[in-house]
């Protein structure tokens, strides 16, 4: 019984932590020139430079448009902020706080989650406003913006644990994994119309069932089902996290 | 009493190199302690092992009987932590920078925000309080960091380095801190390569060398352990060439530092030494501005402990 109590007042003394972490980030690296490039221009950029030009109907290019803009600023945020943090050595102001590892991690990624959300509304708030796009279920919006941002924002994470003080270094590494994750995933050629091992591929992209799931809520269409999307988004989740912890361990001897 | 700090056989490999070699030392509640060495010698790691930085490849240590291991969060609530390097929030003011600290030890929101009151006062940043700490001079910022470990009102904080390279006025608001807040019960381990400072604040030192404690007691105990270590200091009104190696010559100095404008002979025996300088002096026509007669300091007994890694050193350097 009172291990239980003390395991509650930890667990809310962790929440808590990381809130504070995630506030704090919001404040300072939200509008740093290098967060902003990576998390809006970058993603606005590439997808206009594939999409215009298309026959498709500017209502289809938006769920493609909102997963790639939750895809990059979700996943910025972690490989920006951490390497800074260790070069500035205030990283090691959270090692040393009386706090569990994992809600330092939990505080990053609500940065990159709530950064992503913001971001994302832009897209679908200009699909809604202009190019006619409908919501179609609600739930599997809701389920459509968080769930990846999440995952994408432990996707992030993942990538800062390698023990570097230079935020370039990830972003290239990050980027080198995003970029290709972009083309097979299913935003600019239907999932349906990949070869078979186009298809074996999709499946293990985490933007895949993002995507799928974004185009259920707007369109109505589905090629796994919603169901399955939020499924495989959080164990790709939790993959990321418990892949970032190990990281984390082999690297901080 | 019982001990703020227990090490226990606390051990660190980086791969094939023993950085920290099965130390074992207890700091007492309540008490200024000392931790002396050279680069590379440890500290550094044996801080890092003790705030739970680092986990150590062998052996333990306790905070207030907490392991530091087993029970890592308990006992990191009892600690403040100064790092050598001022790691704040440059982008947030002072006053945020303590809040923030102060949010993640998860004091209320009262208490904080009167705690940091009190500290800006004490440190002197009552008027830089909501200044971005970006334009902070490396003093200030260093003032701030102090504060920032001292948030959580801890029983124990580790400074590490606090004055090294700061300027004379936030030194010494630094020095009176630490004391103030030892009189008020915290317990203190400091890391300095100040050796006078040591001196001076330490209830007590531990000396770390190759990773290895090679003594650990109050300074003057120390200093009586090499009671043989004693010199002659002066001073003359002109300093003619050569003259170090001509001092090096009187008969029973074994060896001869200079210290500003100031000379020091180290001899096994003061008052012989003392006559031959007189007449050293009469015979050169040089006027003393200043004679004293010194025991073995601090600093004597540092080179002396870790004496053999300074000639290594110099050794490998000739080669």
């Amino acid at each position: 019984m009172n291990r239980n109590r003390l395991s509650m007042v930890q667990l809310k003394t962790d929440l808590s932590a990381s809130w504070t972490i995630a506030k704090k980030d919001m404040r300072i690296y939200y509008i740093k020139p290098g967060t902003l490039m990576f998390a809006i221009l970058f993603p606005l950029f590439m997808f206009l430079s594939f999409a215009v030009g298309k026959n498709a109907p500017a209502a289809a290019l938006i769920p493609g448009l909102i997963s790639i803009t939750i895809l990059f600023s979700a996943s910025s945020i972690g490989p920006m902020v951490i390497p800074t943090e260790r070069r500035v050595k205030t990283f090691e102001r959270l090692l040393s706080a009386p706090i569990s590892f994992y809600s330092i991690i939990l505080g990053k990624t609500l940065g990159g989650f709530l950064f992503s959300l913001a971001i994302a509304i832009g897209p679908l708030l200009i699909g809604l406003a202009w190019f006619g796009t409908q919501i179609l279920s609600l739930l599997g919006l809701i389920l459509g913006l968080a769930l990846p941002a999440f995952c994408f924002a432990t996707f992030g994470i993942m990538f800062a644990s390698f023990p570097t003080e230079n935020p370039g270094d990830i972003m290239l590494l990050l980027n080198f994994v995003r970029l290709p994750l972009i083309f097979i995933s299913g935003l600019y050629i239907p999932i349906e119309s990949l070869p078979d091992w186009g298809q074996a591929i999709a499946a293990f992209s985490p933007l895949t069932y993002a995507n799928d799931l974004i185009r259920y809520a707007l369109e109505a269409k589905t090629t796994y089902s919603p169901a399955l999307d939020s499924i495989m988004l959080l164990l790709f989740t939790a993959v990321f996290l418990f892949i970032g912890r190990r990281l984390d361990k082999k690297f901080r001897k | 009493m019982e001990s703020a700090v227990e090490a226990i056989n606390l051990t660190k490999y980086y791969d094939e190199l023993l950085a920290v070699d099965h130390i074992n030392f207890e700091v007492k509640t309540g008490e200024i302690f000392g931790f002396l060495g050279p680069n590379g010698a440890g500290k550094t790691t044996t801080i890092r092992m003790l705030t739970s930085l680092t986990k150590p490849s062998e052996g333990t240590a306790r905070i207030f009987g907490h392991d530091i291991q087993t029970e890592t969060i308990v006992a990191k609530r009892h600690v403040g932590i100064v790092p050598e390097i001022s790691n704040i929030y440059d982008d947030l003011s002072a006053w945020d920078n303590l809040m923030f600290t102060g949010e993640l030890y998860q004091v209320s929101k009262a208490q904080r925000e009167k705690r940091a009151m009190e500290l800006l006062e004490m440190f002197g940043l009552l008027d830089r309080k909501k200044e971005k700490a970006k334009g902070f001079s490396k003093g200030i910022k260093r003032r701030l960091t102090i504060s920032m470990g001292l948030i959580n009102n801890p029983q124990l904080l580790f400074l590490d380095e606090p004055t090294s390279g700061l300027d004379v006025q936030s030194a010494i608001i630094i020095k009176d801190v630490i004391r103030e807040l030892n009189q008020k019960g915290v317990t203190i381990f400091l890391t300095t390569h100040n050796i006078e400072e040591a001196n001076v604040t330490c209830d007590r030192v531990a000396i770390i060398n190759k990773g290895k404690i090679a003594a650990i007691d109050p300074p003057e105990r120390l200093k009586k352990t090499i009671q043989s270590v004693q010199s002659v200091e002066v001073a003359f009104d002109e300093t003619p060439l050569k003259i170090m190696s001509e001092l090096e010559k009187i008969p029973l100095v074994n060896e001869v530092r200079k210290e500003g404008d100031k000379f020091r002979l180290y001899t096994d025996d003061p008052t012989n030494v003392l006559s031959s300088l007189w007449e050293y002096a009469k015979a050169k026509n040089l006027k003393p501005t200043s004679l004293n007669t010194l025991g073995p300091s601090l600093e004597d007994v540092f080179v002396k402990l870790t004496e053999v890694n300074v000639k290594a050193n110099r050794r490998n350097f000739d080669e």
